[in-house]
């Protein structure tokens, strides 16, 4: 089967100032000095853009970061790409904005970590709250794509509605509210972050009224905890489906999280043309069509929509990344996920404060 | 929402906007990917420059096709605007 790669999700550096407790970069990051020069980048979307690539998305760590974000967004411009910026805010003020405008950037994605802003800066490790809302208002006076992005937990999902208000009236045309997903350092901190079942039902029901109320105004796209889920998500969907992530080093990966899978050898995109990785090397096409699903994937008709879940996930909680994922009610390794949220459940309120650990930059 | 209406003025929503001319396809490229755009529909997003009315920018499409096609275009013209408009790629002011 051909598959049509869409997207390229290009993380053009791990320095970021925000320390956010639920960061979803690897555990292992990537150090400046080993970040792809501007040239490279400028390859990449190149072949990108010949291959039929439709999406380029920015993102870090904190893509302002890198002295050179005006070009590459120019040069993603040049190779017939829609680009997104995924940002903190953090490096952006009204001048920097418009060259980017003025480069052709699309659209631009701003995250937040909570509504208030003692919260905000405790989840992000930094005083960064205050700066986002004058950014917000930025990107509100200019004719641009504007997602305004929450990461929701056990900690701040007692305000999601007025997250929601706040988005209502941001300017923005999206608001995406995600529950964490447990990667990376996430991971880590996931007995503070987890939400309960009572948190996680009343989340469903303020999206589901809000999606009504402001239809044709903002839409809403919402990411469950997968946890919770009878069957598993669609990750990225389907492994080398449609999308490809680009380190800051060159190293080409089908998700953010790969890293952890062991055994898998990642081509860099500096020394392999982009279509060789894509269509041949063994990172994209080991998981890619349904030779290694088990069962009960291997016979569920579930298995065309959900592409037996994520491989990650499976590798995080099983130990092999080639087993359904857990938190499918049908895997015969879901006892780990329901004894992970039986043991969260009955403890949350006792470890509501609980504390948890902030990662660190790299140099 | 406001209705469709003749006197409404469609332009691109932001984040949204047409591939460059010559591309294999034509596609409106929008926050969440994009949609292929057949037959006329391409002229139809360029004609919504913000502008015009949906009143004129049906005239000019009907200018370039024999009369007896006239009241066709302008419903098909309208079904696919107001699509657009259901999926937030083009706003009316």
């Amino acid at each position: 089967m051909n598959y049509q790669l869409r997207s390229v999700i290009a993380e053009i550096t791990h320095r970021c100032p925000l320390h956010c407790v639920y960061c979803s970069n690897p555990l292992e990051m990537r150090q400046r000095s080993t970040e792809l020069p501007t040239e490279s980048w400028l390859s990449i979307f190149q072949q990108a853009g010949e291959m039929g690539v439709l999406q380029l998305h920015l993102t870090g760590g904190e893509p302002l970061a890198r002295s050179d974000i005006v070009e590459l967004t120019c040069a993603g411009r040049a190779a017939h790409l829609y680009v997104n910026l995924i940002t903190s805010g953090v490096g952006l003020d009204e001048s920097r904005l418009d060259a980017l405008i003025e480069a052709g950037l699309d659209h631009v994605q701003l995250s937040f970590q909570d509504i208030e802003e003692t919260p905000a800066n405790e989840f992000a490790g930094t005083r960064a709250h205050a700066l986002k809302l004058r950014v917000a208002e930025l990107i509100r006076a200019r004719r641009i794509g504007f997602t305004i992005n929450i990461v929701v937990h056990r900690r701040n999902l007692g305000r999601l509605e007025a997250m929601v208000a706040f988005a209502e009236h941001s300017g923005a045309q999206k608001l995406e509210v995600a529950h964490v997903q447990y990667y990376g350092w996430a991971f880590r901190n996931r007995d503070a972050l987890m939400p309960t079942h009572e948190q996680l039902q009343r989340s469903v029901e303020i999206v589901e009224a809000a999606r009504e109320r402001l239809k044709g105004r903002l839409r809403i796209d919402f990411v469950l905890p997968d946890y919770y889920a009878q069957f598993p998500k669609p990750c990225m969907n389907g492994w080398g489906h449609q999308t490809m992530l680009i380190d800051p080093a060159g190293r080409a990966m089908p998700c953010h999280s790969a890293p952890v899978i062991p055994g898998l050898e990642f081509a860099n995109a500096r020394e392999r043309p982009l279509r060789w990785i894509w269509e041949e090397s063994p990172a994209f096409t080991c998981f890619r069509d349904e030779d290694w699903m088990p069962e009960p994937c291997r016979s569920c008709d579930r298995r065309v929509r959900d592409f037996g879940g994520c491989r990650c996930q499976a590798f995080l909680l099983t130990g092999s990344a080639a087993a359904t994922d857990p938190v499918c009610t049908l895997a015969p390794t879901h006892a780990v996920v329901a004894e992970t949220l039986r043991s969260i459940n009955a403890s949350a309120n006792a470890s509501r404060d609980r504390s948890w650990v902030y990662r660190g930059d790299p140099n | 929402m406001s209705e469709l209406v003749q006197d409404s003025v469609p332009q691109l929503a932001p984040g949204c906007r047409l591939n460059a001319p010559g591309q294999p396809e034509d596609l409106l490229l929008i926050p969440e990917g994009a949609l292929r755009l057949k037959g006329p529909a391409r002229s139809i997003v360029e004609l919504c420059n913000g502008a015009r009315t949906v009143r004129e920018v049906i005239e000019r499409l009907q200018r370039n096709h024999p009369p007896e096609n006239a009241a066709r275009i302008e419903t098909e013209a309208i079904a696919f605007l107001t699509r657009l408009r259901d999926k937030r790629v083009i706003e009316c002011s």
